[in-house]
């Protein structure tokens, strides 16, 4: 598959997980499971650097892309 | 000179150099891109403080003890009939009901959906809340209607002396 698909897929997958983890947190830190509320917290903080990166790596393509047109 | 004004000073991603039309590439595929990784950044930043009370609340350990707090007198309140009052703090409210002569039920009364506060309908036997028309249960605070997925938090009391107090909040059996 094309590259730029794949990337611009992953960020839409990251967000995804960030609503899925972020609704997951408040509702077991309600639930007074605390330990699971920090899990969700913390994969919540993962995907970020995971997000930053894919896009990054999505600039250094696109400029390869482009050098080679 | 017109060479040296079109040259381009340096690399840069803010699509500047390359504006024919106006508005012609407001939100192109890196920008949108941009966006994402912006909004994954926010929700990384808006879920540190509930870790961190999380965390402060695992290593407070977990029985709280407040300070008993009378809630009425026993002859004020008749069968059937709800008292609000304050528990644990002054700005929780909490409802106790009367079921019977011996049996007193008390819930945390701020609905577990969003939060409104719940009310005792005598004739129906239920704890409605007004605002999405959820329904408890009076005998374990669990949901039984509407929106609300979550029981209420039960508040323990104890009667003595002619009046009902509050002792602790129940913690939830996981
Ligand atoms: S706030 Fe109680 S049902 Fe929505």
């Amino acid at each position: 598959m094309n590259r730029r698909l794949v990337n611009f897929i992953s960020l839409l997958i990251c967000l995804f997980l960030n609503i899925v983890f972020t609704q997951k947190m408040v509702h077991q830190f309600k639930f007074e499971n605390y330990d699971v509320a920090i899990m969700y917290c913390v994969l919540n903080l993962i995907v970020f650097p995971i997000a930053l990166f894919v896009f990054k790596r999505d600039e250094k393509q696109s400029e390869v892309n482009r050098r080679e047109q | 000179m017109s060479e040296k004004n079109n040259r381009i000073p340096f690399d840069e991603n803010n699509y500047t150099h390359n504006i024919h039309r106006n508005n012609e590439r407001k939100l192109d595929r890196r920008g949108f891109m941009k966006t994402l990784v912006g909004a994954a950044g926010v929700f990384a930043v808006s879920s540190l403080p509930w870790g961190a009370v999380a965390a402060k609340e695992l290593m407070g350990l977990s029985e709280k003890e407040y300070p008993h707090k009378k809630i009425a007198d026993l002859n004020k309140i008749g069968i059937g009939e709800a008292v609000d009052f304050k528990f644990p703090g002054e700005h929780d409210d909490a409802l106790l009901i009367r079921l019977s002569e011996e049996k007193f039920v008390a819930y945390n009364s701020a609905c577990t959906h969003l939060q409104c506060p719940v009310f005792w309908v005598k004739e129906e036997g239920e704890m409605i809340c007004p605002c999405h028309h959820g329904k408890f249960d009076v005998e374990s605070g669990s949901p039984i209607a509407g929106p609300p997925r979550r029981p209420l938090p039960t508040i323990e009391v104890k009667v003595e002396n002619g009046a009902v107090y509050a002792v602790r909040v129940k913690r939830y059996e996981s």
